[in-house]
């Protein structure tokens, strides 16, 4: 019966990327049908050069990457919170978010313009908190999940706090670029991103798949996972990095997109099973799915202008979520 | 099977087990008594590999278990300890199945001779018939069996027991002791009811702070007067007139004593 219930959603699911894929295609200032998507996709002559770049060059690149990110954050959050035995982790559990506001404000406020980028700035920034929580939490072999997860806020508080005292004396209109980076936006994303953030997601995925095992294990409790054979201190090390990795990756990439770790796995179980494959790849395709669509109403919603995708997730995400939490207990 | 000489394991300074030695052979049902905090819990763990003992020698299957990979370990012995409900909805066949991981590999799946063994393993702890439940709706001997029918999927040569029958009303714990003593696999089971271990072990080890009291056969390690030594209270032991098993009960303290 479940393993019906779990082929169905996920038919579904895929069949609704697919089409939510080529529908994003034709979303966008410049009016193109599906027709002409279609015809470019496949390489047809006789399209306009003008439509041929909009779709390979801003459309395409765009989507995929939205695909990659909520993939990514969604498989990220799923991991997380088998590896901590916690309901409420999620990908920026490290004080990551954090550490990346932190970069990005000292890159742009702090340092000369342009003598590193955002991207770059951020992803040294959460790597920094990830490796301050590391370091803090060394000696108690993550025998304590808990503690972990506390350090990393008390990281969060500490590095936003440093940030929010530079952009307090900062000028107005660097400190505005940096508030609504963190907000969250693919549209400064290219092919150039695409390359960076695939292999980091299909590794991520891969690790995950290869471990579903132990990570079941874990669902009970470190004792029985051991008694299984499970090396849960060397488990929990690898996948917290991996995670924190393709976070920094992301992060750097497009900002903060807030919910989408902590809830579609919540989602996703609900619907495909609580067993770590399931839950990987029904997350993989409802993180993407999820994402296109967040993506799509913050680039057409308001005329000329992008709302950020942090707002959207944040808003969407949670009251998709409290309806489905008032209709049943997840 | 397994063959422990002259084990001895220290927390800091506080010697938790001295000089243990015993050994259990195939088939047989080893019970380990004592008051808390005798070290029998210490014990078990040292045996799965979760401690490592400071001197004495530990033999599973003729080798030292320090010589045991984690994964060869948890496919020579498993372990059913005090059980703790899943995080999220799993379901009782998912439980079961977790025990093929130490034989599998990264990528591997679940061939058809897997999934043959999680439903034997099923069938021989009743669960079959619940085998899509949710964990959660289990009762608490039924949660006991899944683990044991986990342990079973692990195929091991040995299974250890921690309080299997803790918080279990008094015919689920009959229950899981009779269905481990069917399975035909050497136990070595931490038990607090002495009458439970009387009724199912073959041997019995007395545990007292952290020293091997006495080893032996049920009747050779139930006297009366070891008894009131270890556990502090007047003990009596009889012949149950029927069932041919010992039975220990103990009996109030004069007031004095308690004093």
């Amino acid at each position: 019966m479940l393993k019906r219930h779990y082929s169905l959603a996920m038919s579904v699911a895929l069949l609704l990327l697919l089409l939510s894929m080529l529908l994003s295609l034709t979303l966008g200032s410049a009016s193109l049908t599906l027709a002409d998507i279609v015809s470019v996709l496949s390489g047809q002559p006789g399209v306009s050069p003008l439509a041929d770049t909009i779709i390979w060059q801003i459309r395409l690149p765009r989507l995929v990457c939205a695909v990659l990110v909520g993939a990514g954050l969604a498989v990220c959050g799923a991991v997380l919170q088998n590896a901590s035995r916690n309901p409420l982790a999620d990908p920026y559990l490290f004080g990551l978010m954090a550490g990346a506001g932190l970069g990005a404000t000292l890159v742009s406020v702090v340092l000369p313009p342009q003598l590193i980028s955002l991207a770059l700035g951020a992803f040294a920034g959460a790597l920094f908190a990830v490796a301050l929580v590391f370091t803090v939490c060394a000696g108690q072999r993550w025998h304590k999940v808990e503690m972990t997860l506390l350090a990393g806020v008390a990281v969060s508080f500490m590095l936003s706090a440093i940030s929010s005292f530079i952009l307090y004396f900062a000028e107005p209109f660097a400190a505005n670029r940096v508030i609504f980076w963190l907000m969250g936006s693919l549209s400064r994303t290219d092919w150039h991103s695409v390359m960076l953030l695939a292999p980091v997601v299909v590794a991520v995925l891969l690790l995950a798949l290869a471990l579903r095992r132990q990570l079941d294990a874990l669902l009970l409790s470190d004792e029985s996972a051991r008694t299984l054979g499970v090396n849960t201190t060397r488990l929990r090390l690898i996948l917290l990095l991996a995670t924190a990795l393709l976070t920094a990756c992301i992060v750097a990439q497009c900002g903060g997109i807030a919910f989408v770790g902590l809830m579609i796995p919540h989602i996703v179980r609900h619907f495909f099973g609580v067993t770590s494959a399931r839950l990987l790849l029904g997350c993989a395709v409802v993180g993407a799915l999820f994402m296109i669509w967040v993506d799509n109403l913050a680039r057409t919603v308001l005329p000329q202008q992008e709302i950020p995708l942090g707002v959207i997730t944040s808003l969407v995400g949670s009251v998709f979520f409290l309806l489905i939490m008032r209709r049943q207990r997840l | 099977m397994l063959e422990l000489s002259a084990v001895c394991l220290r927390f800091g300074a506080k010697q938790v087990l001295h000089n243990i030695s015993f050994s259990l052979q195939k088939g047989e049902f080893i019970g380990i008594i004592g008051p808390n905090g005798a070290g029998k819990s210490s014990l078990l763990r040292l045996i799965q590999g979760a401690l490592s003992a400071q001197s004495g020698q530990i033999l599973l299957k003729q080798r030292d278990i320090s010589c045991f990979g984690t994964a060869e370990l948890a496919r020579t012995l498993a372990v059913v300890s005090q059980t703790t409900a899943p995080l999220f909805a799993l379901t009782v066949e998912q439980v079961a199945s977790m025990g093929l991981l130490p034989h599998k590999s990264w990528f591997e799946l679940n061939s058809s001779y897997d999934r043959a063994q999680v439903k034997l393993a099923l069938q021989k702890t009743g669960l079959s018939h619940k085998s899509s439940d949710v964990v959660d709706t289990l009762s608490g001997g039924e949660l006991q069996r899944l683990y044991i029918a986990r342990a079973l999927v692990q195929q091991p040569a040995l299974l250890l027991l921690d309080e299997p029958t803790n918080h279990l009303d008094i015919q689920y714990q009959h229950q899981i002791l009779q269905l481990v003593k069917a399975l035909g696999i050497p136990l070595l089971a931490c038990l607090h009811d002495l009458n439970l271990a009387a009724m199912y072990c073959d041997k019995l080890l007395l545990l007292h702070q952290g020293r091997q009291v006495a080893f032996g056969s049920v009747a050779e390690v139930l006297q009366p007067e070891l008894m009131a030594q270890v556990f502090g209270l007047p003990c009596e032991i009889a012949l149950h007139p029927r069932l041919d098993k010992l039975q220990v009960t103990f009996m109030p303290a004069c007031a004095e004593r308690l004093c």
